[in-house]
């Protein structure tokens, strides 16, 4: 289920309101979302439910071996055993076809006639969350960090239907709590959530959408159709829609948990006024960043153990942070050229005496996210050099219109604005009766939807990762 | 990347309220949407596949269409926000909802029947004939000796092949013979539960089209005349779906300028078939003999290098024919029941 759709606006206000008049029988409310959370899922695939179900079952039983022992050796086999588990279910679903058919392709060049046989196997919504989100409930069990929670709370923490599909990504210990008394019903962040749901409606169906539609995809599509200045706005374009479409569903997905009773991570923070690429990654799907940092970059050594090794270990979380968003070598790519940054950045810093003007740190930082993004958006490695090549073929601007080109400025522009003006806006807005805020959600969604074009919404880009 | 947390999980700023208010702020919401979206909720369950989904948003859209459209906003908010659709407005004529009242004008097209698709090809068993008693091999010198070849074979199946080849002639040939007239004499004499048709020796020859223009070969108005009088054939030979029709497409012959001549034929035929894909066959000799369009004198048959033209680059010999009756004969067996 999408979150801009006709069955998803006829699930929410019923299970709102149920889960409101259940809060107080928490035994009623727990599974009364559980049920909730599988419906929404198995709207994909009812299928998928099962592997759900598998994982949560199989990490909790991993969660309450490591509890239950002192021997830490024991201990670290259970999280190691589960982990792999975890990793594998997800290399099974997102990396065996891409496996197989490289590793095919490099026997056959080497004269080695075993292919590894071909399967299509259907990739289950959300997998790459779901799985990062039972990593860390049994790492933080392993680290004491947390205790086990109920088998009915940790089958709720990976489902909860707010952040399952496509995030945040959020952690145990951060959820888990929430579940231990109902929500206070006499705190409900009303206005917050609606404006969020409505900025994120905007973002995704009215900015995202538009640019994908009118540039993004007919120039990535096919690159050779088109000269310089198409391909260059094309770029900023997808800078612009991949940020608006991505944090749009974190937006709807926090403000409709407020509705709820929840708070979750804040994912985005205006990632395109970053000066450095570290500050990029604090802006820009922190949770993920988060994730990475704890769980790979830290365990690898982090920025300990010399220059050498903090490079090394720069490089390799943020290309296997490239790999989690699918099995292709367009992300390799993309997470490569931000590690090479980050490990340049680094360089910089510390033997640089002179700092650039902030401007010009921007400008930088700004233009090779942007052309990082393009391996990452190009259908493959071969499309995307010739997308980069056609930007030295100087042509006509077939594609620039005073909407497209106005909206990309505006959304890197509000992104430089400093944070006062919006939070005057947000907290106004926060103010209205709740009648108003409710017409005022109703009034966006009517100018959203006349939008959509008659192919309907396309699905969040994060939904295939 | 830093070790520092750059993690927020922070409690929005604003004000709280209850969570009846939240409710009540959604269900206003809401009810705002059916009044002015009413029909559209109806409308999109009612393009979605059926189950639970669609069953789910049709209890939804009906009463809500229904309230809408006795309030009647829908309508004004719709020609408000027309403005910001994507897509293209369709207001114009040429819609589909004209085509049966437009049927008899003169910008109408022609209706497309069932007899233009084989049901082989729509994955369908194919409405099979019971008997093959009477076969018309007729076309050109090209149909030699190929129809020696299917009489032989079919024989053995009781069916009388008639061979009736016109040597020198051509459907743009119509000074020597007037194919279409031939056509409705052999369907009279014979009536043929199948005709197999292989001519295109001698073609290339200028029409003469409406005014007393001339028109020659090869160009899009010469296919166009050949194609015309190719369908007015199948239509007979046909006899309204009552027998099969399996007309074969040149190969190419070796000569360039006859190969130009050989292009443009097998594109009229093509195209003169299309409206009777169920009962006419086009068969693609072209593909078989001369594969990407490039003459061949040898292929291999039975695994062995063979020769199958004739020394002349345009006729197929022997051995030729008996690849093509293979090919005929197979395409026989799946019309008719007595052939299997």
């Amino acid at each position: 289920m999408v979150f801009p759709t006709i069955e998803f606006a006829i699930f929410f206000p019923i299970v709102l309101a149920l889960s409101w008049a259940l809060m107080k029988r928490q035994w009623a409310w727990k599974p009364f979302i559980l049920a909730a959370s599988y419906v929404f899922y198995s709207a994909a695939n009812p299928l998928f439910c099962l592997l759900i179900g598998a994982l949560t079952l199989s990490n909790q039983a991993a969660a309450k071996l490591i509890h239950r022992s002192d021997d830490d050796r024991y201990r670290k086999r259970v999280v190691v055993a589960a982990v792999v588990l975890d990793l594998g279910t997800l290399g099974v679903f997102k990396y065996y076809g891409f496996f197989a058919t490289e590793t095919n392709g490099l026997l056959d060049k080497v004269g080695l006639g075993l292919p590894l046989p071909l399967a299509a196997i259907a990739l289950p919504v959300g997998i790459s969350f779901i799985v990062f989100q039972a990593i860390s409930y049994a790492v933080d069990v392993y680290r004491r960090q947390i205790e086990p929670a109920s088998t009915i709370d940790f089958g709720l923490y990976l489902s909860f239907f707010p952040h399952l599909v496509a995030g945040p990504i959020v952690r145990a210990k951060e959820f888990i709590p929430q579940l231990a008394r109902p929500r206070d019903p006499a705190k409900v962040a009303v206005g917050a959530g609606v404006f969020l749901i409505v900025i994120g409606l905007v973002k995704k169906v009215a900015i995202a959408d538009f640019l994908a539609r009118e540039i993004v995809d007919p120039v990535f599509g096919v690159p050779q159709a088109y000269s310089a200045p198409d391909v260059l706005l094309a770029s900023y374009a997808y800078a612009v829609q991949i940020f608006c479409d991505f944090s749009g569903y974190t937006d709807i997905a926090i403000g409709l948990a407020l509705l709820m009773g929840f708070v979750f991570p804040q994912n985005f923070d205006r990632p395109y006024r970053a000066r450095t690429f570290r500050e990029f990654w604090r802006r820009w799907h922190m949770t993920l960043s988060r994730f990475l940092r704890d769980f790979l970059y830290i365990p690898l050594g982090g920025n300990r153990g010399g220059k050498l090794k903090t490079a090394r270990n720069l490089m390799l979380t943020m290309v296997l942070g490239g790999l989690w968003h699918g099995a292709a070598w367009g992300f390799v790519l993309w997470g490569f050229i931000h590690g090479a940054a980050l490990v340049i950045e680094n360089v910089f810093r510390e033997r640089m005496r002179w700092s650039p003007p902030g401007w010009l740190k921007w400008a930088i930082v700004f233009h090779i996210v942007v052309l990082a993004w393009i391996p990452f958006r190009a259908p493959d490695l071969d499309l995307a050099a010739t997308f980069v090549s056609r930007l030295a073929d100087w042509g006509p601007a077939t594609l620039w219109s005073v909407p497209v080109v106005g909206v990309v400025a505006l959304v890197i522009g509000l992104q430089l604005l400093p944070n006062k003006p919006l939070d005057a806006m947000r907290v106004s807005f926060e103010r209205l009766h709740p009648a108003a805020l409710g017409a005022s959600m109703a009034v966006v969604i009517v100018l959203v939807t006349a939008t959509i074009s008659s192919q309907g919404v396309p699905p969040f880009i994060y939904f295939q990762f | 990347m830093s070790d520092k947390n750059p993690f927020i999980l922070d409690r929005p700023t604003g004000r709280s309220l209850r969570a009846r208010d939240a409710i009540a702020c959604v269900f206003v919401a809401v009810l705002m949407l059916l009044v002015v979206k009413g029909q559209s909720i109806r409308s999109e369950g009612e393009k979605m596949d059926s189950g639970i989904e669609r069953a789910v948003v049709l209890a939804v859209g009906h009463p809500a269409g229904w309230a809408a459209d006795r309030i009647g906003l829908g309508d004004d908010v719709d020609r408000l926000t027309a403005s910001l659709s994507p897509d293209d407005e369709l207001s114009g004529p040429g819609g589909f909802d004209e085509t049966a009242a437009t049927g008899s004008s003169s910008k109408a097209v022609a209706p497309v029947t069932q007899d233009a698709f084989d049901p082989a090809a729509l994955g369908e068993k194919p409405a099979r004939l019971d008997k093959l008693n009477t076969l018309v091999a007729t076309g050109d010198s090209l149909v030699q000796p190929l129809d020696v070849e299917l009489a032989r074979r079919l024989a053995p199946d009781g069916v009388k092949t008639l061979r009736d080849a016109r040597l020198g002639t051509g459907i743009s040939k119509s000074d020597l013979l007037d194919w279409g007239r031939l056509a409705v004499s052999q369907v009279r004499k014979q009536t043929p539960d199948a005709v197999v048709f292989f001519l295109g020796a001698n073609e290339g020859f200028p029409f003469e089209a409406a005014g007393g223009k001339v028109v020659g070969c090869c160009g899009p108005a010469w296919a166009a005349q050949y194609a015309t009088r190719a369908r007015q054939m199948m239509q007979t030979y046909r006899q309204d779906a009552d027998a099969r029709v399996y007309w074969l497409l040149l190969p190419m012959p070796r000569d360039p300028d006859r190969q130009t001549i050989a292009r443009a034929v097998n594109a009229a035929i093509i195209a003169a078939a299309q409206p009777y894909r169920a009962q006419v066959r086009v068969i693609d000799m072209a593909a078989v003999f001369t594969p990407g369009g490039r003459y061949r004198a040898s292929m291999p048959v039975g695994g062995r290098a063979t020769i199958v033209r004739e020394p002349d680059g345009i006729h197929l010999n022997k051995a030729g024919s008996k690849v093509a009756a293979d090919i005929v004969i197979g395409r026989l067996k799946s019309d008719f029941e007595s052939l299997r």
